[in-house]
């Protein structure tokens, strides 16, 4: 374990953890845009910058984003110097000049003071913050259909050629991860369409509930080594195929 | 997509026989196939992705992100224009102009017949000869807006050639 | 022959001395890329041909030797013979015969094709005392110019390869970091960070696998100290490189070069095949069994990439954005290995280092910045070209001394160093001596060495949208300070040199400029409104010029200002009218002539090219567009 102090206050942590994890251990919020639970830190939002220091650092602060910097013994973290809350309003007002019409952009500056733009509202409003979260749930599922193209002011997220992606696997896992809702898919009993390509619903024999693709029973199933008829069942009618295991079980003994 | 190719693919695959199949010659050989075709043809990226076990998105963002490559075809020429400080402050806007004047093209354009592609490069590291303009292979040093005709028309005579 | 003693070295150097003095006389043709853009290539065949012809190739040898850069790129074709030390410029194959004939037969100098000094009128004719070279102290260049880069003996014979046989035969690893770190070497690539600091950390981190990296993405606008040192000397860059693998106990390396230095990757191609052949490169290394290997990677034109972490991913095969380094590249780097990477110059000077020793090189420089350091000077100076000096020579010396002052001695305005993320140092800070400290201090930086020097005719608002526009298309786009931010100062300064800035604008560009410094995940978004912050600081005038009197002082940004023809004045010469563009000036040879506003681009050709001083003069154009926005 390592403790460190936060806006004054003891945080205790597992060694490994991150600024930001001591921080929401102890209830200091700390705004964020980029970062997931179930992905590695990334550092692009730049929302969660905070100063930190040492004592033997003889009164030095440094900024640094708080969902990468590692908590270490002694470690003093001020979430809201005036650098920080500074530098803080400049990332969100110029993500509002990027997505003016993105409600949850308009949340983050309106807590932050900003009701509009100091800067030239973007010609064409996007939703995207370009969080990068839905290319890298992507690559951690170990698909890679989808990620970024160009660079600089021009960057997007799309597919190769922006064409239906052929490795896309329709598991809606980008569509999830985002924070702003701007990935469209449409998802019924029959079909499911997403970044232009249309999947097959595969049905559980048992509820006939369509759940999943064919195309990510295929996946899985190659990644796992299992039968692709193990992901065919819904998940729900797995719990109950289990529960009937045990009550049959507990009714031999 | 499906394999079905438009572009001769010989050139790829002796380009491919050069590298090891693994992401990290993945800019080398785009490198290679940019200097075999001129451009980065739809076709060989996906063979490409497969030769080297990459996601055909990581191979398009590769191949966008990096300035060296084109997914356009390109002229038979590029024309580069240096606009790197030295040359910026010796005048090389007023060599873009004379060049989208003659070309009748801006930077990042090509030419109808396919003649000539001009392009903008962030500095080419001649700064003493500032402004500086690269036809094909041939550097011109203090280069002369009024000369930007004679440049191109040398050009067009090794193209009849 | 492979090299597994130093005796036997010695053997081959001395043979390689013996071989050079067996010419009597030497003819450099310089064949860097400034000279080769001027027709140096047909100088050099010009001159394989006559020397046969007459029977003199005895005298010079069969070849005459292809160097890399000499420099002085501006004076171009540049041809040294030797041992005379005869310097001639702007050599044409018409005059290789006469050269022949009078200077290589004769022993006599031909005046027309010496250099001659503009402060004095004079014709220079040796080599060393042009004030161009004379005021130079070469470490990494040592022996660029001297050498043709594609033959490794003859690199040999100028002392090439010596550092590395004594450090790998008479030294320990630590000796050799010990020797780095006495002599006080930092990067030079731009940040200066100790050298010898990165390969400890490195040596001491855990894991077998470690890589060496030379950065030779040299992407600073103005600058080409990199592109020269490879391509003229390939073999200093080798040398460093193995010393700081055998040192760190690297077996793997990388060269990461810049797409547009097609000829740099040709002539390490060659030194590295002739390296290995030699043993100074490859498998069991000196005869000491330690085997190292280093591959050329050519980059795919990203500015970015010159930022270590960013390089790194590129060498994966990967899109160039940069990592937040909380993890040192020494313990994390290239494929997640410990990894030492450094730029081009700092490997070059590793090998003169161990050879001479950490005193020698410390000996030069000021307290802090130590040694010698490669810069390209360029812009309106007179003399152009690559120079290296010892650190903490001052601005003046290098922009008046060296580089002869400015262009039409038109008044002295900044020199911008450190491309862009450095800044413009004014006139009143010509005193300033340039090291690593001095210039951050000066709200610039070192960078890699570009040194661009501005009259009165550059505007500084331009130029901090220059770089503005440079970096907009640079931007990885991972963060969002950098990707947005730099597209936001845009557009201020897009309306900054149209005439539509706004009371406030100054204030607007500061906080912005903040939260970029601050905010931004690599050192390229950080550094990237040093410009505009530098330009702002010695030139809030020109800034407010712009903003409340709608006019560009150095007459550079079009939409402010206009031309004319000052009809007393005018001679009538006509060369404004054969400049002109737009066809926007009228007149006959000896007759006044007239701008047409209404066809006029501003774009200051006639100003330029006007030989009568005050003959074309320029004004804020007085337009609609100014009452519009009152």
């Amino acid at each position: 374990m390592v403790t460190l102090t936060i806006d004054g206050r003891v945080a205790k942590v597992p060694a490994g953890a991150t600024v930001l994890d001591a921080a929401r251990a102890i209830g200091v919020r700390i705004p964020t845009l980029c970062q997931h639970e179930a992905l590695e830190p990334w550092g692009g939002c730049r929302l969660c910058l905070v100063d930190v220091t040492k004592k033997e650092w003889r009164g030095w602060q440094k900024m640094v984003v708080s969902c990468m910097f590692p908590a270490e013994d002694g470690l003093a973290v001020a979430t809201a110097t005036e650098r920080v809350v500074a530098t803080r309003k400049v990332v969100l007002d110029l993500l509002l000049a990027r997505c003016p019409d993105t409600p949850l952009v308009q949340r983050l500056a309106h807590e932050h003071g900003i009701e509009r733009t100091s800067y030239q509202p973007n010609p064409e409003p996007t939703d995207c913050v370009l969080c990068g979260l839905c290319t890298r749930v992507c690559d951690s599922i170990g698909v890679s259909a989808i990620a970024t193209v160009d660079r600089g002011a021009g960057k997007e997220v799309a597919p190769p050629f922006h064409q239906p992606p052929p490795d896309c696997i329709g598991c809606l896992a980008c569509a999830e991860v985002c924070p702003t809702d701007c990935i469209p898919y449409q998802t019924s009993d029959s079909a499911r369409s997403i970044w232009g390509k249309t999947f097959t619903m595969v049905r559980c024999p048992h509820c006939g509930r369509a759940h999943i693709t064919r195309e990510q029973a295929a996946f899985y199933a190659g990644r796992g080594g299992v039968p692709e008829s193990y992901f065919e069942t819904c998940d729900a009618c797995k719990r109950t195929q289990m529960a009937k295991t045990f009550t049959s079980l507990s009714a031999v003994r | 997509m499906n394999g079905r190719t438009c572009v001769d693919t010989a050139p790829l695959d002796e380009i491919l026989t050069r590298y090891p199949a693994s992401e990290a010659a993945l800019i080398q050989v785009l490198q290679d196939v940019h200097r075999a075709y001129h451009y980065l043809p739809c076709d060989v990226l996906v063979k490409v992705a497969e030769a080297l076990e990459v996601p055909l998105a990581k191979v398009f963002s590769v191949g966008t992100f990096y300035k060296a490559f084109s997914l356009v075809p390109q002229g038979r020429t590029i024309v580069r224009v240096c606009t790197g400080t030295a040359c910026h402050i010796r005048g090389a806007d007023r060599l873009i102009e004379e060049f989208e004047r003659e070309l009748k093209i801006k930077p990042g354009e090509t030419t109808a017949d396919m003649g000539f592609t001009v392009k903008t490069v962030n500095c080419v590291g001649a700064c003493a000869m500032a402004p500086v303009v690269i036809v094909g292979e041939t550097y011109h040093g203090g280069a002369e807006p009024a000369k930007v005709a004679k440049y191109i028309a040398e050009k067009e005579a090794d193209h009849e050639n | 022959m492979r090299i597994e003693s130093a005796a036997a070295y010695d053997e081959l150097r001395r043979r390689a001395r013996e071989e050079a003095a067996a010419h009597r006389q030497e003819i450099l043709v310089c064949c860097g890329t400034g000279c080769l853009a001027n027709g140096s290539m047909r100088v050099a065949e010009a001159f394989s041909k006559e020397l046969q012809a007459r029977g003199l190739t005895a005298e010079v040898g069969t070849f005459t030797k292809r160097t890399g850069c000499h420099g002085f790129c501006q004076r171009g074709p540049l041809v040294v013979i030797q041992p005379a030390g005869v310097l001639y410029t702007q050599v044409k194959p018409k005059d290789v015969p006469e050269i022949c004939e009078k200077t290589v037969a004769g022993g006599t100098v031909i005046p027309r094709l010496l250099y001659k000094n503009p402060a004095d009128k004079k014709r220079v004719e040796h080599y060393a005392e042009v004030p161009f070279y004379a005021n130079q102290t070469r470490v990494a260049m040592r022996n660029i110019g001297k050498i043709d880069p594609t033959d490794i003996t003859d690199a040999v014979a100028h002392d090439a390869w010596a550092g590395l046989v004594k450090a790998m035969l008479e030294m320990t690893p630590e000796q050799v970091i010990g020797e780095i770190e006495r002599s006080g070497l930092r990067g030079r690539g731009g940040a200066g960070f100790v050298t010898a600091r990165k390969w400890r950390a490195c040596r001491n981190a855990e894991g077998e696998r470690k890589f060496v990296v030379c950065n030779g993405d040299e992407g600073d606008p103005g600058a080409f100290k990199d592109r020269s040192i490879m391509e003229g000397d390939p073999h200093s860059v080798l040398e460093g490189i193995v010393i700081g693998a055998w040192a760190v106990g690297a077996h793997e390396g990388y060269i990461y070069v810049r797409d547009e230095y097609p000829l740099a990757v040709v002539n390490l191609t060659v030194a590295i095949e002739q390296a290995r052949a030699r043993g100074f490169l490859g498998k069991n290394i000196l005869g000491t069994g330690f085997d190292f290997d280093v591959t050329i990677s050519r980059g795919g034109g990203a500015f970015v990439c010159g930022e270590s972490s960013a390089l790194m991913r590129s060498l994966e095969g990967k899109v160039g954005e940069p990592r937040q380094k909380y993890v040192h590249a020494t313990d994390k780097g290239l494929f997640d290995r410990p990894t030492v990477l450094n730029n081009v110059e700092t490997w070059a000077d590793v090998g003169a280092i161990l050879l001479h020793g950490a005193d020698w090189f410390a000996g030069m420089g000021t307290e802090k910045s130590k040694g010698a350091k490669a810069f390209s000077l360029v812009g309106k100076v007179k003399n152009t070209g690559l120079i290296e000096l010892p650190m903490g020579m001052t601005l003046r010396d290098i922009v008046y001394g060296i580089g002869g002052g400015i262009i039409d001695d038109r008044p002295f305005k900044a020199v911008q160093t450190g491309g862009p993320s450095g800044g413009c140092v004014p006139e009143a800070l010509l005193d300033l001596p340039v090291d690593y400290e001095r210039l951050t201090e000066a709200g610039s930086m070192m960078g890699s060495g570009g040194m661009i020097v501005m009259d009165d005719r550059t505007c500084m608002v331009d130029v901090a949208r220059y770089f503005l526009s440079f970096l907009i298309e640079e931007s990885c786009g991972k963060c969002v300070p950098c990707r947005e931010g730099l597209k936001q100062m845009l557009v201020i300064y897009d309306d900054l040199v149209a005439g539509r800035g706004k009371p406030g604008d100054i204030e607007r560009i500061e906080t912005l400029a903040a939260g970029m410094q601050l905010g931004s995940l690599c050192e390229l978004g950080k550094s990237a409104p040093n410009p505009v912050l530098s330009t702002l600081r010695y030139f809030r005038s020109e800034y407010e010029a712009h903003i409340f009197a709608r006019a560009c002082p150095a007459g550079m940004c079009r939409d402010l200002t206009a031309y004319e023809i000052v009809p007393e004045l005018c001679n009538g010469c006509h060369l404004c009218f054969k400049a002109c563009p737009a066809d926007a000036i009228t007149g006959e040879t000896k007759k006044v002539h007239t701008i047409h506003q209404e066809k006029c681009i501003s774009c200051g050709a006639c100003y330029d090219v006007c030989p009568t001083a005050g003959a074309v003069r320029f004004f804020p154009k007085n337009g609609a567009r100014e009452r519009e926005a009152v």
